[in-house]
């Protein structure tokens, strides 16, 4: 049987403002943003896309439901290639994906009611739903909450029970792929395990399959069977989260690892920590990508650009010096 | 022992609503000792922000101070005149803000911004530049030189909020206070920010109020920290001794929801039931108690208060365990 959600070297492409004139100089015209990106999610399965503010994780997600420019590559959804066309709009699979954005808050009409905007996933995609405000109750009960919230607006909710809403209305159209971006951002950590702990119940009863985005890698290590770490629009690991947290093989991510701040006073680990900021995507280093901060960088980063390595539990990485090997031994693939 | 830069004693502020007067902070009592980082921790609505305000003194146009003193150094903030107020913001108390892209004014370059907050010192221009680079050096940014004439779009979040501290610390204050700072980074530059203000902390020799809901960023900086809960200091201490031993249930069932510390990975994480009480019709007797397992008799009747040890919890499983 096929992915639910199967991509094949995915790219991003935004064209940067500025007219004709200004781009004969040396400016570049666009901008890549997401950059070869495959993977694969199966039915009741959760991916994790890790990684720092501006690495393409969002883009990524947007690509996926059709709101943003792709550039090139294949998206299969359930196993029929995804049509980015100008119809692209009335392709049946989009009410099959859906999107829970950042901002619980921002992403509700404010001048809406809760049961409103829980109505109208089924207008618009014209269901035939006779009582999509009795659908909105279910949803709301589904999720957890109270059916007073029904005809409140969404200033009038906490940053917890906005994020339910958010979950329901995602959910609204049974769809098959739950793209949840940043779900539990700034809530508190009971907060975030109640909206955890939905995610969860909800995927076990649907079959959903989850791709969630985070930067938060407790939420990761308990949440996700399969984690992808990406750095400047590339994943630069990609494996079994279990095997990943035990034995990473990427210096991103042992960094990124290294950094998650720990409840124990008294450990100071060895940690791993990153000098420089993150390169611009307009000025891409040569090399390894990742050369610039590189704790383990040697000349060969700089020259030339390291494929993707693949182990043989299906993990892969591009580095030439992976963790677990010594920068004396010859560069990582040996070709 | 020396004197505390800052000591609240039992302070109570209220908010005027429609619904009633709604008790934001009741009876809270602590202090910060001089170079010392005391972390505040608690979930949203527990009252960490109405706390600050009422320590820089800018409050909401309906609270209003029902008890209780603010003393920074010797003075009563609480009795100042507006002006006395204004020449300490900034100058002996300083901030740094959760999200640094609106606290900083976009309009406006870096240098000028830099330039202006040292308006009060009276140096020259040229002293005022130096200084800038000097502090935009101490808190690492990369080639602070050309970074004076850029506007804050053009810097990352890291380097806006390194921006942000360079600027709370230009006056040399005696407290920084800091909302949430990190909240808004990623986990490298979290860490990277948080080694930062441990460096400058130990360089300048200020006492840091360190306001945060992440636990793991608490347990690494600071010094003691002060649990609060729905207006309430309900437990403080020394960090290792609250993360280790925490005595009062709510600080045991917070440690316990920090998927950080589930060490088996696990699909059901654990949660607080119930929610926050309306702190318009406060419940009698003690605050937590509705959320918490271990309730007696007692505490739906006797309001529990802060015990006397360094490390202080305000629940009665306390003196029923001595």
């Amino acid at each position: 049987m096929s992915s639910l959600l199967s991509v094949r070297d995915l790219r991003v492409r935004f064209r940067l403002p500025g007219s004709l004139l200004s781009r004969s100089g040396k400016k570049p015209a666009h901008v890549d943003v997401v950059h070869g990106v495959s993977l694969d999610i199966e039915r009741g399965q959760t991916i994790a896309i890790v990684g720092e503010s501006g690495s393409g994780k969002t883009t990524l997600a947007m690509a996926l439901c059709g709101l943003a420019p792709v550039l090139g590559g294949e998206v299969y959804f359930n196993g029929r290639k995804l049509d980015r066309g100008k119809n692209s709009r009335l392709n049946p699979d989009r009410k099959k994906v859906s999107l829970m954005f950042q901002d619980p808050v921002g992403s509700l009409s404010p001048r809406m009611t809760i049961r409103q905007a829980l109505a109208e996933p089924f207008l618009i995609h014209r269901t035939g739903e006779k009582n999509p405000e009795e659908q909105a109750l279910r949803l709301l009960s589904l999720v957890g909450l109270n059916e007073e919230l029904a005809d409140r607006y969404p200033h009038q909710l906490s940053g917890g029970q906005a994020r339910r809403v958010g979950v329901a209305r995602a959910v609204a159209l049974n769809p098959d792929l739950l793209i949840a971006d940043e779900p539990t951002a700034g809530l508190d950590v009971s907060i975030q395990g109640e909206v955890l702990n939905l995610l969860a119940r909800l995927q076990q009863d649907m079959g959903l399959g989850i791709m969630l985005i985070t930067h938060n890698l407790n939420v990761v290590r308990h949440m996700a069977d399969q984690m992808a770490v990406m750095y400047l629009g590339r994943f630069v690991e990609q494996g079994d989260s279990e095997k990943i947290f035990k034995r990473h093989r990427h210096p991103y991510t042992a960094a990124l690892l290294s950094a998650n701040p720990c409840l124990d006073p008294e450990l100071r680990l060895d940690r791993i920590e990153l000098t420089g900021e993150v390169p611009s995507l307009l000025q891409r280093p040569a090399g390894c990508e990742f050369n610039t901060r590189c704790p383990r960088v040697q000349e060969r980063c700089q020259l030339s650009f390291p494929e993707t390595t693949t182990d043989a539990d299906g993990h892969t990485f591009k580095c030439f010096y992976p963790i677990g090997q010594a920068i004396e031994d010859p560069p990582y693939p040996s070709n | 022992m020396n004197t505390p830069v800052l000591q609240i004693r039992d302070l109570s502020v209220s908010y005027r609503t429609e619904r009633g007067l709604l008790q934001a902070l009741r009876h809270v009592s602590f202090s910060v000792p001089e170079g010392k980082i005391i972390g505040i921790v608690g979930e949203s609505g527990c009252g960490k922000s109405t706390l600050i305000s009422s320590i820089m003194r800018l409050f909401a146009p309906n609270a209003q101070v029902d008890n209780g003193s603010i003393v920074f150094k010797g003075r009563d903030l609480l009795g100042l005149s507006p002006d006395d107020m204004r020449s300490l913001r900034g100058d002996e108390i300083s901030m740094v803000f959760q999200d640094p892209m609106t606290s900083l004014n976009p309009v406006l370059n870096i240098g000028r911004q830099m330039a202006d907050v040292q308006n009060r010192s009276g140096s020259s221009r040229v002293d005022k530049r130096a200084r800038s680079l000097m502090m935009l050096e101490r808190v690492g940014i990369p080639d602070p030189v050309s970074q004076l004439s850029r506007y804050p779009h053009q810097l990352s979040g890291g380097m806006r909020q390194r921006v942000a501290i360079a600027m709370a610390l230009m006056t040399e204050p005696s407290l920084l206070i800091a909302d949430e700072p990190t909240t808004a980074l990623d986990a490298t530059l979290e860490v990277q920010i948080i080694h930062r203000l441990q460096e400058l902390q130990r360089d300048f020799g200020c006492s840091i109020l360190f306001v945060s809901h992440h636990l793991g960023v608490i347990a690494e900086l600071c010094d003691e920290v002060i649990v609060m809960y729905a207006g309430e200091v309900c437990e403080c201490g020394p960090t290792r001794e609250v993360f280790f031993e925490p005595r009062h249930p709510y600080t045991q069932k917070l440690l316990e929801c920090d998927p950080a510390r589930i060490q088996r990975r696990t699909r059901q994480l654990p949660v607080i039931g119930g929610s926050l009480p309306n702190l318009v019709d406060l419940p009698p007797g003690c605050i937590f108690r509705q959320r918490c397992e271990q309730a007696m008799t007692r505490c739906a009747t006797n309001r529990p208060v802060l015990s006397a040890d360094v490390h202080r919890a305000a629940c009665h499983l306390q003196d029923a365990g001595s």
